[in-house]
């Protein structure tokens, strides 16, 4: 049944005007993350090239999985150790976050606005199955 | 040391040519990269991490248009995600070579795709019971038609095992494979081809994060080349985007073809070659 055509205030048609929040939820969510990301990374790379006068950043990190790689950077900040590397690396983090922050939106959506379980389960499949990637070793 | 100036440039280039034929930015960036003389598998990584930008940047406009299927998109993510750390996975256990031929292949598979590009007309299809149950429809405004266009999707069955093969190609060469999930959403689920798009952007995101989890925890994710790239590939589609130049114009469409052709060329006699 097509939910669009029925008259305004019937559950279906309330139901979909959540979805359609929702959609603007999601693509808050999205252009945040990026913006965020885009910003922290621009900055750091800048900070470097105020202090060095190059724009090189020569360094690799070694294996580490994003948890890691977020517990090494608080580190650096618990140590007053802010550079321009740590805006980099936040940058990095803020990215990888986005989408991850953005499933996890979609369980709290589907399970607390929709109420919709069946997508509660899948977008909860997907975040179980991302949380499990970033703490890959 | 590659100079930061060459990788922010080269990464610009991509991600402009990228955005305006559509193809996405990996399809053109890693390329470009191993030739500037980065290992692939560091610029299959780093190209991995630059689609998350890039997919999250265009599909935030398209989910507030409403254009984007969320549903269609949470349920086929489960599948791609999957593929994507199997790729990945391979691809950090691979040696080079087989990379350069497995992408060289990929490259001649989207000259291929453009070269005999039609637009199949879209028609309202019957929906089978399996996808009626996974609620996978809706309906999205047509700005150009000026109406509503509601649409119902069919076989999820065969769509969902094709997605995992679609995220096993992200995974595994650090692209969106954007063109490979156009064609499922198209052919196998008979979803309107904007919705087709936007909702591929959609899934290409969170495809994209499982891989870069996976290339992060082989260590092959480097911040010093990462900035660069990541910063010119979004700015780089950004001013694609603008100029919206696309396909129809015949001039553009021949110099991607040949593009196309000479990097696929080039990267298989590179993976022959050792």
């Amino acid at each position: 049944m097509d939910s669009s055509n029925l008259p305004i205030g019937t559950k279906a048609s309330h139901e979909r005007e959540l979805q359609l929040d929702m959609d603007v939820l999601v693509g808050y969510i999205l252009q945040t993350g990026v913006l965020l990301s885009m910003a922290l990374v621009g900055a750091g790379l800048f900070w470097t090239w105020l202090r060095t006068g190059r724009t090189a950043l020569d360094y690799q990190i070694n294996r580490m999985n994003l948890f890691d790689f977020v517990m090494h950077e608080a580190r650096l900040v618990a140590h007053g150790m802010f550079g321009p590397r740590l805006l980099v690396n936040l940058g990095i983090t803020c990215l990888m976050l986005t989408p991850f922050v953005r499933v996890g939106a979609s369980v709290v959506y589907f399970a607390g606005v929709l109420k919709n379980w069946k997508y509660t389960l899948f977008t909860s499949i997907v975040l179980i199955v991302l949380t499990y990637s970033l703490f890959l070793r | 040391m590659i100079s930061f100036e060459l990788l922010l440039g080269v990464a610009i280039v991509a991600g402009f040519v990228g955005a305006m034929s559509g193809m996405g930015g990996g399809i053109i960036l890693i390329p470009a990269l191993t030739l500037v003389g980065i290992d692939i598998k560091h610029a299959i990584a780093v190209s991995i991490l630059s689609i998350i930008a890039t997919s999250s940047g265009s599909a935030s406009a398209y989910a507030r248009d409403h254009i984007t299927n969320l549903k269609v998109g949470m349920f086929l993510e489960m599948f791609t995600i999957i593929g994507a750390l199997v790729g990945a996975s391979i691809t950090i256990a691979s040696s080079t070579r087989p990379l350069y031929i497995a992408f060289g292949a990929v490259l001649l598979g989207s000259w291929a795709a453009l070269l005999f590009a039609g637009h199949a007309s879209w028609h309202a299809s019957t929906q089978d019971g399996f996808t009626r149950w996974l609620e996978l429809e809706g309906s999205y405004p047509d700005q150009a038609l000026g109406e509503t266009i509601s649409y119902k999707a069919r076989r999820a069955y065969y769509g969902a095992p094709a997605m995992f093969g679609a995220g096993l190609i992200a995974g595994l060469l650090g692209i969106g494979a954007g063109a490979v999930k156009v064609l499922i959403h198209d052919l196998i689920m008979g979803l309107p081809p904007k919705v087709s798009t936007t909702t591929s952007n959609l899934i290409i995101g969170v495809t994209a994060l499982a891989g870069t989890s996976a290339y992060l925890a082989a260590g092959l994710i480097d911040p010093g080349l990462a900035a660069p790239v990541v910063l010119g590939v979004v700015l780089g589609a950004f001013l694609g985007t603008r100029l919206l130049v696309k396909l129809t114009n015949k001039a553009v469409r021949r110099f991607f073809l040949v593009v196309l052709l000479v990097l696929a060329v080039e990267m298989i006699i590179r993976g022959l070659r050792g």
